[in-house]
């Protein structure tokens, strides 16, 4: 392995040694390091990001704030049956001392009456009547999650508008914490923390809580230090009121979520001073599927969803002129190059060393990227446990787990690309699970 | 030909200007009828509902229309409804019969004499309209909440408790009550039901008691009120200081205090007193007296006695008061103490203890019909004439239904107690024989004690057995 290594470093020996007979081969094993090349300055970004952060808190002393606006917190609901119970407790259960608006919107009542039954036998504690209102709306017909959320939205009253998925449930400081970002008037929206509920119910899921630490918790507190944040998640994000109204609501297709970030991003060229923060003390708790099967299912929709926001809706809008140039860079390299390209090159790299090298190289390959990976990991998990977790004692059992999460996350990687060939061919996004047909036909077609 | 009163309250409401078959009267007011030396014999309310409502109490506290027909124009408010005969019944004609049923009606009530005092008024008043009952009206601002507004009308000069008046008549037999209407609590002190139940402190009964919302940190099982966990926006524990995050799996709600601020108890469950607000007594719930709200109607008993004469002379009352008539709850206790008798000591003594026996006249009603009621009346006292030589002084008599008697026989033996069945069989022949071809067909049945005592069996339970086989 140590020549390799050596090699690698040194360019004008490596191009000489590329014309020579082995030169394929050569080219196939310098490849590799590549990928650290692209992936090695976004992890940086990420630490010193996270580290910034660290710092910041640390340092800075409590704040006592009086701004209380309403929040109203439109809950998309759809078969989770009594599940939404608890999401709305743990909204109840808020420290926030201003009003909170629960708007529980289920999808589809008709034949989701136990989720409807679920909603309506909701009652207030006496303590939580002064400040908490709970507001069900029941929609017969299923349009779907957007049409959920645009119909909260139309009857919400508060000055912020979350968005937040009926099976996930919130820490009591939630509101408290995201709201905090509102006081200034450059934030237009804030992206609030997920982790994974169910940890320990199958290795998926625990393979998803590392995941969900890394490439959430810890990634989004990096990426918030400069602005950059990818994406407010669907299952929990803030908003305030003006801007999604600005924006027309959300949007019919899949992946709303991403969409309606892409679509305030593209104001951040003109208005330079507007911000996305991540707020990693704000968490949301949510099931992820159990079963591998479940995993790929998700991520198939996930993935493939990605290519047709990136490369079809959004084509336009992926601008310096628009975005403004870090969070077009961040756009290119983190969406389109890592989460598209990356895959295609990972498969046909592994394909063609498997079928170009002999297996014993291929055996050593394989184990040297592993413990790149695992060694990188490593590291990100210890900074995410000391400086970002804010459960390290629950967090820290997790390490027994680490070994098996790059393996995991090449085969998840491998599937991106299946994923991606799907939307490409068959235009996945249309068969979203998200919404029924008869509203997708209607939709916009890009 | 009949005079109808025809009282519009309301200026703007035009009499009309003539009623077929009647002899129309207008008046533009109520005085103005109640003026009239002359009464009228119908008279009908115009106006708006609450108006008619109030004319009606007036008219009916008046003697001379407490017991005759008063409609009202239109649907009435339920004052009307409780005071008057309803909304007109239609044309003319129509009002000419019900005022001829009325008359007709009239002479039958207590044989002929006119009602005297608020007693008979009341049971005149029923009696002229069969069916009809005493309707209680909801008033809130009344202290008892229900009031019978035919009964404070009628009784007006009295200042008679209208309920206990009516409970008065329940006893006596004459009434009955009807539907019931509602079920309510009074203060035992003052009878009002104004009442007001208030959660108050457990140890001393304050008034001045907070919930407090309680939190149950799981990381250590402390237990204390929600202001002592909130440390700026967040939940931390004050003993194990571990923030607590998420409900349900760092901490729950597991009891719903409340705290005096008096006496600084925590309890989970307060007390509830109920203060009458117009005495201010303070009692428990429990102790707080029911009263069943229902309407009243004449009894068939208390329609035989409206028939058959309510004074002194041959009332029915009196009838059985010779017969040494009990009412139901002492006749249950004097059953029972004979059957406790019988128990102990039946089977030593050797004689029997005594025999009790239901007496029911199967065709009370058919009678009246087909013999009219001079002659069934007659028959009937006859049978009571009878009965009075056949019981000895030491017997008693209950009734049960209008048609039932019931006699308790001390130290009577089957033997004894067919004896009284053939000599009430041989009056009664008697009573036939000269009475032509009405028959009065009497069934009996008999039970002796201790003999015929069933196990786990009370009088009351025996009453009902033995009335089943008379049925």
């Amino acid at each position: 392995m140590e020549p390799v290594l050596e090699q690698a470093l040194n360019l004008p020996l490596l191009l000489e040694q590329l014309r020579g007979e082995d030169g394929l081969a050569l080219l196939l094993l310098q490849l590799f390091p590549l990928f650290l090349v692209v992936e090695l300055p976004l992890t940086l970004v990420v630490v010193l990001g996270v580290l910034r952060w660290w710092i910041r808190e640390q340092t800075l002393p409590p704040r006592r704030s009086l701004y209380r606006p309403r929040v109203s917190c439109l809950i998309t609901c759809y078969s989770e049956g009594a599940d939404v119970r608890k999401t709305l407790e743990t909204l109840c259960e808020q420290t926030y001392p201003g009003e909170i608006e629960l708007i529980p919107v289920v999808d589809g009542a008709a034949a989701n009456q136990h989720t409807l039954a679920a909603v309506r036998g909701f009652e207030l504690r006496e303590e939580w009547r002064r400040t908490r209102r709970v507001r069900p709306i029941a929609k017969w017909q299923r349009g779907g999650r957007v049409s959920s959320l645009n119909a909260g939205l139309s009857m919400s009253t508060g000055s912020i508008v979350m968005a937040l998925d009926g099976d996930t449930s919130f820490d009591n400081t939630m509101v408290s914490a995201m709201v905090r970002h509102f006081e200034d008037p450059n934030v237009p929206a804030v992206a609030g923390s997920l982790r994974i509920r169910n940890t320990w119910t199958s290795l998926a899921t625990a393979l998803q809580a590392v995941e969900y630490l890394i490439s959430i918790q810890m990634a989004k507190t990096g990426l918030s230090e400069w602005n950059l944040v990818n994406n407010i998640s669907g299952a929990f994000g803030a908003f305030r009121r003006e801007i999604i109204e600005q924006l027309g609501g959300w949007d019919t297709h899949s992946a709303e979520d991403l969409d309606i970030t892409l679509r305030i991003k593209s104001y951040f060229g003109r208005h330079r001073q507007l911000r996305i923060p991540f707020e990693p003390r704000a968490i949301g708790h949510t099931d992820g599927p159990t079963s591998m099967v479940g995993l790929l299912k998700q991520r198939l929709r996930w993935d493939g969803d990605l290519l047709f926001l990136y490369a079809r809706k959004h084509s336009g809008s992926i601008a310096p002129r628009l975005m403004g140039w870090p969070n077009f860079l961040m756009t290119v390299i983190s969406g389109l190059f890592i989460q598209v390209v990356l895959p295609f090159i990972i498969v046909g790299y592994t394909a063609i060393t498997a079928i170009t090298l002999p297996w014993p190289t291929v055996l050593a390959l394989s184990v040297l990227v592993y413990v790149v990976y695992l060694v990188v990991l490593s590291l990100q998990f210890l900074l995410m446990l000391l400086l970002v977790s804010e459960r390290p004692q629950q967090d820290v059992r997790l390490i027994p787990i680490l070994p098996l999460f790059p393996i995991a996350m090449l085969l998840i990687r491998c599937w991106s690309a299946v994923a991606i060939l799907n939307e490409l061919w068959r235009r996945s996004h249309e068969e979203s699970s998200m919404a029924p047909w008869w509203v997708l036909r209607r939709a916009t077609r890009f | 030909m009949a005079r109808l009163g025809w009282v519009s309250l309301s200026p703007a409401l035009a009499p009309p200007g003539s009623v077929e078959g009647l002899e129309l009267n207008t008046f533009p007011s109520l005085e103005a009828l109640l003026e009239q030396p002359q009464g009228c014999d119908v008279v009908v309310l115009d106006g708006p509902p609450e108006a008619m409502g109030t004319a009606a109490r007036r008219l009916r506290a008046d003697h001379r229309y407490q017991l005759g027909l008063i409609y009202t124009s239109r649907a009435g408010d339920p004052w009307c409804a409780a005071l008057c005969d309803g909304e007109l019944p239609g044309d003319g004609a129509a009002i000419a019969t019900a005022w001829q049923q009325w008359q007709e009606r009239q002479p039958l009530f207590n044989r002929g004499q006119a009602p005297e005092g608020v007693d008979q008024s009341l049971l005149c008043w029923l009696w002229q309209r069969p069916g009809a009952a005493i309707q209680p009206v909801r008033d809130p601002g009344h202290a008892q909440i229900y009031r019978y507004p035919l009964v404070e009308a009628i009784t007006a000069d009295e200042r008679l408790n209208s309920d206990g008046w009516l409970r008065q008549k329940e006893q006596e037999n004459l009434l009955e009550g009807g539907d019931l209407i509602d079920r309510i609590r009074q203060c035992p002190a003052c009878s009002s039901s104004r009442l007001n139940y208030v959660d108050v402190c457990p140890e001393c009964h304050g008034l001045d008691i907070v919930r407090q919302p309680s939190l149950h940190c799981f990381v250590c099982g402390h237990v204390a009120p929600q202001q002592n966990f909130l440390k700026g926006d967040a939940l931390v524990c004050p003993n194990c200081l571990s923030q607590l995050r998420h409900i349900g799996s760092d901490y729950d709600r597991p009891l719903e205090n409340y705290r005096c601020r008096g006496c600084g108890a925590f309890f989970v469950d307060a007390d509830v007193d109920v203060r009458c607000l117009d005495c201010c007594d303070v009692n428990q719930p429990n102790d707080l007296r029911v009263r069943e709200i229902r309407s009243f109607r004449l009894s068939e008993a208390g329609a035989l006695a409206c028939r058959q004469g309510l004074g002194d002379n041959g009332a029915i009352g009196s009838y059985f008061r010779r017969l040494k008539l009990m009412d139901r709850g002492d006749f249950l206790k004097a059953l029972d103490w004979q059957m406790a008798i019988a128990r102990r000591y039946g089977k030593s003594s050797g004689s029997a203890i005594a025999a009790l026996l239901g007496v029911r006249i199967e065709n009370i009603e058919q009678l009246f019909v087909d013999v009219g009621e001079a002659r069934a009346t007659a028959m009937l006292e006859g049978l009571l004439e009878r009965l009075q030589q056949i019981i000895r002084d030491t017997d008693r008599c209950m009734r049960g239904r209008e048609d039932t008697l019931w006699l308790l026989l001390p130290h009577t033996s089957a033997r004894g107690l067919d004896r009284v069945r053939e000599r009430l069989q041989e009056g009664l022949e008697r009573i036939q024989s000269s009475a032509g071809a009405a028959e009065l067909s009497l069934k009996f049945v008999g039970c002796v004690l201790p003999e015929q005592i069933q196990d786990d069996e009370n009088a009351a339970l025996m009453l009902a057995r033995l009335a089943g086989d008379l049925r």
